[in-house]
Protein backbone atom coordinates (compact mmCIF):
# COMPACT_ATOMS: atom_id res chain seq x y z
CA UNK A 1 0.00 0.00 0.00
CA UNK A 2 1.18 3.43 -0.74
CA UNK A 3 1.60 5.56 2.25
CA UNK A 4 1.88 9.18 1.56
CA UNK A 5 1.68 12.23 3.67
CA UNK A 6 0.16 15.07 1.88
CA UNK A 7 0.57 18.06 4.06
CA UNK A 8 -1.89 20.53 2.64
CA UNK A 9 -4.58 20.11 0.10
CA UNK A 10 -7.08 22.28 -1.62
CA UNK A 11 -9.94 22.96 -2.16
CA UNK A 12 -11.53 24.48 0.92
CA UNK A 13 -8.38 24.18 2.99
CA UNK A 14 -8.89 20.51 3.69
CA UNK A 15 -5.76 19.78 5.64
CA UNK A 16 -4.84 16.17 5.31
CA UNK A 17 -2.21 15.57 7.89
CA UNK A 18 -1.38 11.98 7.46
CA UNK A 19 -2.86 9.79 4.93
CA UNK A 20 -2.80 6.10 4.36
CA UNK A 21 -3.95 5.06 0.99
CA UNK A 22 -5.67 1.77 1.01
CA UNK A 23 -8.66 0.02 -0.28
CA UNK A 24 -10.62 0.50 2.87
CA UNK A 25 -11.85 3.99 3.46
CA UNK A 26 -12.32 3.45 7.14
CA UNK A 27 -8.61 3.19 7.76
CA UNK A 28 -7.92 6.79 6.90
CA UNK A 29 -6.95 9.26 9.49
CA UNK A 30 -7.83 12.57 8.17
CA UNK A 31 -8.42 15.75 9.98
CA UNK A 32 -10.20 18.58 8.37
CA UNK A 33 -9.87 22.05 9.73
CA UNK A 34 -11.22 25.32 8.59
CA UNK A 35 -8.65 28.04 8.99
CA UNK A 36 -9.08 31.75 8.58
CA UNK A 37 -9.67 31.96 4.84
CA UNK A 38 -12.75 29.89 5.38
CA UNK A 39 -14.27 32.29 7.84
CA UNK A 40 -13.59 35.28 5.68
CA UNK A 41 -15.36 33.69 2.78
CA UNK A 42 -18.11 32.83 5.20
CA UNK A 43 -18.39 36.51 6.00
CA UNK A 44 -18.50 37.48 2.40
CA UNK A 45 -21.22 34.98 1.74
CA UNK A 46 -23.13 36.04 4.79
CA UNK A 47 -23.05 39.56 3.58
CA UNK A 48 -24.56 38.21 0.44
CA UNK A 49 -27.83 38.20 2.23
CA UNK A 50 -28.12 41.68 0.87
CA UNK A 51 -27.62 40.50 -2.62
CA UNK A 52 -30.27 39.51 -4.99
CA UNK A 53 -30.98 36.00 -6.08
CA UNK A 54 -28.93 36.18 -9.20
CA UNK A 55 -25.80 36.21 -7.12
CA UNK A 56 -27.04 33.63 -4.68
CA UNK A 57 -27.45 31.02 -7.35
CA UNK A 58 -23.71 31.09 -7.87
CA UNK A 59 -23.40 30.35 -4.20
CA UNK A 60 -24.17 26.74 -4.92
CA UNK A 61 -20.52 26.39 -5.72
CA UNK A 62 -18.89 24.34 -3.04
CA UNK A 63 -16.14 26.20 -1.25
CA UNK A 64 -15.12 26.60 2.38
CA UNK A 65 -18.50 28.10 2.96
CA UNK A 66 -20.11 24.93 1.74
CA UNK A 67 -20.94 23.57 5.13
CA UNK A 68 -23.38 26.19 6.11
CA UNK A 69 -25.56 25.66 3.10
CA UNK A 70 -26.65 22.43 4.65
CA UNK A 71 -29.53 22.20 7.02
CA UNK A 72 -28.61 19.03 8.75
CA UNK A 73 -31.06 16.25 8.38
CA UNK A 74 -31.81 15.18 11.96
CA UNK A 75 -32.11 11.59 10.87
CA UNK A 76 -28.69 11.56 9.37
CA UNK A 77 -26.94 13.17 12.25
CA UNK A 78 -28.46 10.67 14.62
CA UNK A 79 -26.84 7.82 12.79
CA UNK A 80 -23.29 9.21 12.77
CA UNK A 81 -21.94 6.20 10.97
CA UNK A 82 -18.54 6.51 9.32
CA UNK A 83 -19.30 8.03 5.96
CA UNK A 84 -18.97 5.69 3.01
CA UNK A 85 -18.50 6.55 -0.57
CA UNK A 86 -21.68 6.33 -2.50
CA UNK A 87 -21.70 2.99 -4.24
CA UNK A 88 -22.87 4.61 -7.42
CA UNK A 89 -19.75 6.73 -7.78
CA UNK A 90 -17.45 5.48 -10.47
CA UNK A 91 -13.73 5.66 -10.13
CA UNK A 92 -12.00 8.61 -11.64
CA UNK A 93 -10.39 6.45 -14.28
CA UNK A 94 -13.67 4.83 -15.17
CA UNK A 95 -15.48 8.09 -15.68
CA UNK A 96 -15.80 9.59 -19.09
CA UNK A 97 -14.72 13.16 -19.61
CA UNK A 98 -17.29 15.52 -21.04
CA UNK A 99 -16.12 18.34 -23.26
CA UNK A 100 -17.06 21.74 -21.90
CA UNK A 101 -18.96 23.80 -24.46
CA UNK A 102 -17.48 27.19 -25.24
CA UNK A 103 -20.90 28.78 -25.07
CA UNK A 104 -21.80 29.09 -21.37
CA UNK A 105 -25.47 28.74 -22.21
CA UNK A 106 -24.88 25.20 -23.32
CA UNK A 107 -23.30 24.09 -20.08
CA UNK A 108 -26.56 23.16 -18.34
CA UNK A 109 -27.36 20.83 -21.20
CA UNK A 110 -24.16 18.89 -20.74
CA UNK A 111 -23.72 18.95 -17.01
CA UNK A 112 -26.17 18.09 -14.25
CA UNK A 113 -27.10 20.71 -11.67
CA UNK A 114 -26.56 18.06 -9.05
CA UNK A 115 -24.20 17.73 -6.17
CA UNK A 116 -21.14 15.62 -6.57
CA UNK A 117 -17.49 15.66 -7.50
CA UNK A 118 -15.86 16.75 -10.70
CA UNK A 119 -12.41 16.67 -12.24
CA UNK A 120 -11.28 19.36 -14.64
CA UNK A 121 -8.88 18.68 -17.50
CA UNK A 122 -7.10 21.21 -19.66
CA UNK A 123 -6.55 21.12 -23.39
CA UNK A 124 -3.64 18.68 -22.92
CA UNK A 125 -5.89 16.37 -20.98
CA UNK A 126 -3.96 17.02 -17.83
CA UNK A 127 -5.93 17.01 -14.64
CA UNK A 128 -5.95 20.50 -13.21
CA UNK A 129 -8.39 20.37 -10.38
CA UNK A 130 -10.74 18.11 -8.47
CA UNK A 131 -13.63 19.83 -6.84
CA UNK A 132 -16.86 19.13 -5.09
CA UNK A 133 -20.02 21.06 -5.53
CA UNK A 134 -23.65 21.38 -4.75
CA UNK A 135 -24.32 22.25 -8.32
CA UNK A 136 -21.84 20.77 -10.75
CA UNK A 137 -23.25 22.60 -13.74
CA UNK A 138 -22.89 25.96 -12.04
CA UNK A 139 -19.37 25.18 -10.90
CA UNK A 140 -18.29 24.05 -14.34
CA UNK A 141 -19.84 27.12 -15.93
CA UNK A 142 -18.01 29.31 -13.48
CA UNK A 143 -14.67 27.64 -14.11
CA UNK A 144 -15.15 27.76 -17.86
CA UNK A 145 -15.88 31.42 -17.58
CA UNK A 146 -12.87 32.39 -15.51
CA UNK A 147 -10.36 29.75 -16.63
CA UNK A 148 -11.24 28.79 -20.20
CA UNK A 149 -7.78 27.44 -20.99
CA UNK A 150 -7.72 25.15 -18.01
CA UNK A 151 -11.26 23.93 -18.23
CA UNK A 152 -11.71 21.97 -21.43
CA UNK A 153 -13.27 18.74 -20.32
CA UNK A 154 -14.70 17.57 -17.05
CA UNK A 155 -15.37 14.22 -15.51
CA UNK A 156 -18.46 14.19 -13.40
CA UNK A 157 -19.38 12.03 -10.46
CA UNK A 158 -22.86 12.76 -9.21
CA UNK A 159 -23.32 11.97 -5.56
CA UNK A 160 -26.94 11.69 -4.64
CA UNK A 161 -26.74 12.09 -0.94
CA UNK A 162 -25.63 15.68 -0.66
CA UNK A 163 -24.45 15.19 2.87
CA UNK A 164 -21.19 17.01 3.40
CA UNK A 165 -19.44 13.97 4.80
CA UNK A 166 -20.48 11.76 1.91
CA UNK A 167 -19.48 14.35 -0.63
CA UNK A 168 -16.14 14.82 1.05
CA UNK A 169 -15.54 11.10 0.96
CA UNK A 170 -16.31 11.02 -2.71
CA UNK A 171 -13.95 13.88 -3.35
CA UNK A 172 -11.26 12.18 -1.34
CA UNK A 173 -11.67 8.94 -3.22
CA UNK A 174 -11.07 10.66 -6.51
CA UNK A 175 -8.18 12.63 -5.10
CA UNK A 176 -6.56 9.54 -3.69
CA UNK A 177 -7.04 7.65 -6.88
CA UNK A 178 -5.34 10.38 -8.81
CA UNK A 179 -2.47 10.60 -6.38
CA UNK A 180 -2.11 6.84 -6.46
CA UNK A 181 -1.91 6.69 -10.21
CA UNK A 182 0.16 9.78 -10.89
CA UNK A 183 1.91 10.51 -7.62
CA UNK A 184 0.82 14.13 -7.83
CA UNK A 185 -1.72 16.46 -6.33
CA UNK A 186 -3.59 18.31 -9.07
CA UNK A 187 -2.10 21.81 -9.47
CA UNK A 188 -5.37 23.52 -8.66
CA UNK A 189 -5.68 21.62 -5.40
CA UNK A 190 -2.29 22.45 -4.06
CA UNK A 191 -2.06 24.48 -0.94
CA UNK A 192 -2.08 28.19 -1.52
CA UNK A 193 -3.57 27.88 -4.96
CA UNK A 194 -6.72 29.89 -5.13
CA UNK A 195 -7.08 29.86 -8.90
CA UNK A 196 -10.26 27.88 -8.73
CA UNK A 197 -11.94 29.80 -5.99
CA UNK A 198 -14.69 31.89 -7.55
CA UNK A 199 -13.71 35.54 -7.88
CA UNK A 200 -16.62 36.68 -5.80
CA UNK A 201 -15.42 34.78 -2.79
CA UNK A 202 -11.98 36.24 -3.19
CA UNK A 203 -13.44 39.71 -3.30
CA UNK A 204 -12.23 42.00 -0.59
CA UNK A 205 -14.58 42.63 2.22
CA UNK A 206 -16.86 45.59 2.11
CA UNK A 207 -15.27 48.92 1.49
CA UNK A 208 -14.06 50.59 4.67
CA UNK A 209 -16.01 53.58 5.91
CA UNK A 210 -14.62 56.98 5.04
CA UNK A 211 -13.19 59.17 7.73
CA UNK A 212 -13.54 62.89 7.66
CA UNK A 213 -10.44 63.73 9.63
CA UNK A 214 -7.16 62.05 10.57
CA UNK A 215 -8.18 62.07 14.22
CA UNK A 216 -9.10 64.36 17.02
CA UNK A 217 -5.56 65.17 17.88
CA UNK A 218 -5.09 66.82 14.50
CA UNK A 219 -6.16 70.43 14.26
CA UNK A 220 -8.51 71.10 11.38
CA UNK A 221 -7.33 73.77 9.00
CA UNK A 222 -10.61 73.76 7.19
CA UNK A 223 -14.10 73.99 8.72
CA UNK A 224 -15.94 70.69 9.08
CA UNK A 225 -18.72 71.98 6.83
CA UNK A 226 -16.22 72.35 4.03
CA UNK A 227 -15.00 68.81 4.52
CA UNK A 228 -18.58 67.56 4.37
CA UNK A 229 -19.30 69.66 1.34
CA UNK A 230 -16.25 68.37 -0.47
CA UNK A 231 -17.05 64.80 0.47
CA UNK A 232 -20.61 64.82 -0.85
CA UNK A 233 -19.59 66.59 -4.02
CA UNK A 234 -16.65 64.37 -4.84
CA UNK A 235 -18.51 61.11 -4.37
CA UNK A 236 -21.61 60.13 -6.18
CA UNK A 237 -23.40 58.39 -3.34
CA UNK A 238 -22.61 59.16 0.28
CA UNK A 239 -24.41 57.68 3.26
CA UNK A 240 -23.96 59.16 6.73
CA UNK A 241 -24.94 56.33 9.02
CA UNK A 242 -24.81 55.32 12.62
CA UNK A 243 -22.17 52.68 12.96
CA UNK A 244 -20.16 51.18 10.15
CA UNK A 245 -21.52 49.68 7.01
CA UNK A 246 -20.50 46.24 8.18
CA UNK A 247 -22.06 46.80 11.59
CA UNK A 248 -24.71 49.50 11.57
CA UNK A 249 -25.82 50.56 15.04
CA UNK A 250 -29.33 51.66 14.19
CA UNK A 251 -32.20 49.97 12.44
CA UNK A 252 -32.73 52.81 9.99
CA UNK A 253 -29.06 52.90 9.08
CA UNK A 254 -29.09 49.16 8.67
CA UNK A 255 -31.97 49.37 6.28
CA UNK A 256 -30.20 51.99 4.22
CA UNK A 257 -27.05 49.89 4.00
CA UNK A 258 -29.17 46.91 3.06
CA UNK A 259 -30.84 48.74 0.21
CA UNK A 260 -27.61 50.18 -1.16
CA UNK A 261 -25.89 46.80 -0.97
CA UNK A 262 -28.74 44.92 -2.58
CA UNK A 263 -28.81 47.34 -5.48
CA UNK A 264 -25.09 46.88 -5.88
CA UNK A 265 -24.56 50.61 -5.58
CA UNK A 266 -21.06 51.91 -5.08
CA UNK A 267 -21.31 54.26 -2.12
CA UNK A 268 -19.22 55.85 0.59
CA UNK A 269 -20.28 55.40 4.18
CA UNK A 270 -19.40 57.61 7.12
CA UNK A 271 -19.99 56.65 10.72
CA UNK A 272 -21.49 59.67 12.46
CA UNK A 273 -20.96 58.03 15.82
CA UNK A 274 -17.21 57.84 15.38
CA UNK A 275 -15.91 60.34 17.89
CA UNK A 276 -12.30 59.87 16.92
CA UNK A 277 -12.31 60.49 13.21
CA UNK A 278 -15.63 62.23 12.76
CA UNK A 279 -15.77 64.32 15.86
CA UNK A 280 -18.46 66.98 15.69
CA UNK A 281 -19.93 65.53 12.53
CA UNK A 282 -23.40 64.91 13.92
CA UNK A 283 -24.17 68.50 14.84
CA UNK A 284 -22.37 70.02 11.87
CA UNK A 285 -24.10 67.76 9.41
CA UNK A 286 -27.53 68.55 10.82
CA UNK A 287 -26.84 72.20 10.16
CA UNK A 288 -25.27 71.60 6.78
CA UNK A 289 -28.16 69.51 5.50
CA UNK A 290 -30.89 71.27 7.41
CA UNK A 291 -31.94 67.78 8.45
CA UNK A 292 -32.21 66.67 12.04
CA UNK A 293 -31.85 62.91 11.84
CA UNK A 294 -29.66 60.07 10.65
CA UNK A 295 -29.07 58.30 8.37
CA UNK A 296 -28.66 60.84 5.61
CA UNK A 297 -28.08 59.90 2.02
CA UNK A 298 -26.54 62.25 -0.52
CA UNK A 299 -26.49 61.71 -4.26
CA UNK A 300 -24.56 64.01 -6.57
CA UNK A 301 -23.99 66.42 -3.73
CA UNK A 302 -27.62 66.74 -2.73
CA UNK A 303 -29.50 65.37 0.19
CA UNK A 304 -31.91 62.73 -1.00
CA UNK A 305 -33.30 62.13 2.44
CA UNK A 306 -33.28 59.56 5.16
CA UNK A 307 -34.31 55.97 5.47
CA UNK A 308 -38.00 56.57 4.65
CA UNK A 309 -37.28 58.34 1.42
CA UNK A 310 -34.64 55.86 0.31
CA UNK A 311 -36.98 52.99 1.08
CA UNK A 312 -39.78 54.62 -0.86
CA UNK A 313 -37.54 55.16 -3.87
CA UNK A 314 -36.25 51.62 -3.68
CA UNK A 315 -39.75 50.19 -3.56
CA UNK A 316 -40.80 52.28 -6.51
CA UNK A 317 -37.74 51.28 -8.47
CA UNK A 318 -36.51 54.85 -8.65
CA UNK A 319 -33.04 54.24 -7.32
CA UNK A 320 -31.47 52.98 -10.53
CA UNK A 321 -32.81 55.93 -12.46
CA UNK A 322 -31.56 58.45 -9.97
CA UNK A 323 -28.10 57.02 -10.07
CA UNK A 324 -27.83 57.25 -13.80
CA UNK A 325 -27.96 61.03 -13.81
CA UNK B 1 -52.69 76.40 20.68
CA UNK B 2 -52.27 77.79 24.16
CA UNK B 3 -49.26 78.86 26.13
CA UNK B 4 -46.05 76.92 26.50
CA UNK B 5 -46.96 75.97 30.03
CA UNK B 6 -50.17 74.38 28.86
CA UNK B 7 -48.31 72.55 26.12
CA UNK B 8 -45.86 71.05 28.56
CA UNK B 9 -48.64 69.08 30.15
CA UNK B 10 -49.59 67.46 26.88
CA UNK B 11 -47.72 64.35 25.79
CA UNK B 12 -45.19 64.70 23.05
CA UNK B 13 -47.55 62.97 20.69
CA UNK B 14 -50.16 65.60 21.37
CA UNK B 15 -47.66 68.39 20.97
CA UNK B 16 -46.48 66.97 17.67
CA UNK B 17 -50.05 66.76 16.52
CA UNK B 18 -50.90 70.31 17.38
CA UNK B 19 -47.72 71.75 15.90
CA UNK B 20 -48.11 69.92 12.65
CA UNK B 21 -51.74 70.84 12.53
CA UNK B 22 -51.06 74.53 12.72
CA UNK B 23 -47.93 74.58 10.57
CA UNK B 24 -49.20 72.37 7.79
CA UNK B 25 -52.98 72.75 7.96
CA UNK B 26 -53.14 69.01 7.79
CA UNK B 27 -56.30 67.34 6.64
CA UNK B 28 -55.14 64.10 8.16
CA UNK B 29 -52.74 63.46 11.00
CA UNK B 30 -51.75 60.16 12.53
CA UNK B 31 -49.11 60.09 15.22
CA UNK B 32 -47.83 56.91 16.85
CA UNK B 33 -45.29 56.67 19.61
CA UNK B 34 -43.13 53.68 18.67
CA UNK B 35 -40.37 54.32 21.15
CA UNK B 36 -40.89 50.87 22.65
CA UNK B 37 -39.77 49.35 19.34
CA UNK B 38 -36.40 50.95 19.88
CA UNK B 39 -36.08 50.07 23.51
CA UNK B 40 -32.39 49.19 23.37
CA UNK B 41 -31.54 52.55 21.92
CA UNK B 42 -29.24 54.86 23.86
CA UNK B 43 -31.54 57.84 23.36
CA UNK B 44 -34.51 55.91 24.68
CA UNK B 45 -32.67 54.94 27.81
CA UNK B 46 -31.50 58.51 28.33
CA UNK B 47 -35.02 59.88 28.19
CA UNK B 48 -36.03 57.74 31.11
CA UNK B 49 -39.32 55.95 31.36
CA UNK B 50 -41.20 58.55 29.38
CA UNK B 51 -39.99 57.18 26.06
CA UNK B 52 -41.37 59.55 23.49
CA UNK B 53 -38.27 59.37 21.36
CA UNK B 54 -39.38 57.61 18.19
CA UNK B 55 -42.58 58.39 16.34
CA UNK B 56 -44.37 57.38 13.18
CA UNK B 57 -46.07 60.35 11.59
CA UNK B 58 -48.53 60.36 8.74
CA UNK B 59 -49.49 63.77 7.42
CA UNK B 60 -51.80 64.72 4.59
CA UNK B 61 -51.60 68.35 3.58
CA UNK B 62 -52.21 70.41 0.49
CA UNK B 63 -49.07 72.34 1.33
CA UNK B 64 -47.00 69.36 0.18
CA UNK B 65 -48.17 69.80 -3.36
CA UNK B 66 -45.35 70.23 -5.83
CA UNK B 67 -42.69 69.55 -3.22
CA UNK B 68 -40.10 66.80 -3.31
CA UNK B 69 -40.08 64.21 -0.55
CA UNK B 70 -37.02 65.79 0.97
CA UNK B 71 -38.69 69.14 1.21
CA UNK B 72 -41.91 67.71 2.57
CA UNK B 73 -39.98 65.99 5.32
CA UNK B 74 -38.11 69.22 5.98
CA UNK B 75 -41.39 71.02 6.50
CA UNK B 76 -42.37 68.43 9.08
CA UNK B 77 -39.02 68.65 10.81
CA UNK B 78 -39.12 72.46 10.85
CA UNK B 79 -42.46 72.45 12.59
CA UNK B 80 -40.99 70.20 15.26
CA UNK B 81 -37.67 71.93 15.94
CA UNK B 82 -38.37 72.35 19.63
CA UNK B 83 -39.31 68.72 20.03
CA UNK B 84 -36.19 67.59 18.20
CA UNK B 85 -34.08 69.60 20.58
CA UNK B 86 -35.80 68.24 23.65
CA UNK B 87 -35.50 64.50 23.24
CA UNK B 88 -37.37 63.63 20.06
CA UNK B 89 -34.91 61.38 18.35
CA UNK B 90 -36.39 59.98 15.18
CA UNK B 91 -39.42 60.30 12.96
CA UNK B 92 -40.70 57.98 10.31
CA UNK B 93 -42.62 60.27 8.02
CA UNK B 94 -45.30 59.65 5.45
CA UNK B 95 -46.16 62.96 3.79
CA UNK B 96 -48.85 63.03 1.15
CA UNK B 97 -51.12 65.49 -0.56
CA UNK B 98 -54.91 65.01 -0.53
CA UNK B 99 -54.83 64.07 -4.22
CA UNK B 100 -52.25 61.36 -3.61
CA UNK B 101 -54.37 59.86 -0.86
CA UNK B 102 -57.47 59.94 -2.99
CA UNK B 103 -55.71 58.08 -5.78
CA UNK B 104 -55.07 54.99 -3.66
Amino acid sequence: MISQSVSLLHPFQCHILSHRLGSSMASHTISISSPLPTSSSLRSIASGSYRTNRNLSFCNHLRPSFHFHISLDPHRTARLRPPTVSAALKNLSESEPVAVPTDPQEVPAKFPPDSGVYAVYDSNNDLQFIGMSRNIAASVAGHRNSLPDLCCSVKVGVVDEADRAVLTEAWKSWMEEHIRTTGNVPPGNQSGNSTWVPARQQAPRKKPDLRLTPGRHVQLTVPLEDLIDRLVKENKVVAFIKGSRSAPLCGFSQRVVGILESEGIDYESIDVLDEEYNYGLRETLKRYSNWPTFPQIFVNGELVGGCDILTSMYEKGELAGMLKK
Amino acid sequence: MGSRAANAMLSRAQRIKSKLQSALEASLLEIDDVSHQHAGHAAVRASGSAGETHFNVKVVSAKFDGKTLVNRHRMVYDALTDELQSGLHALSIVAKTPQEIAKK
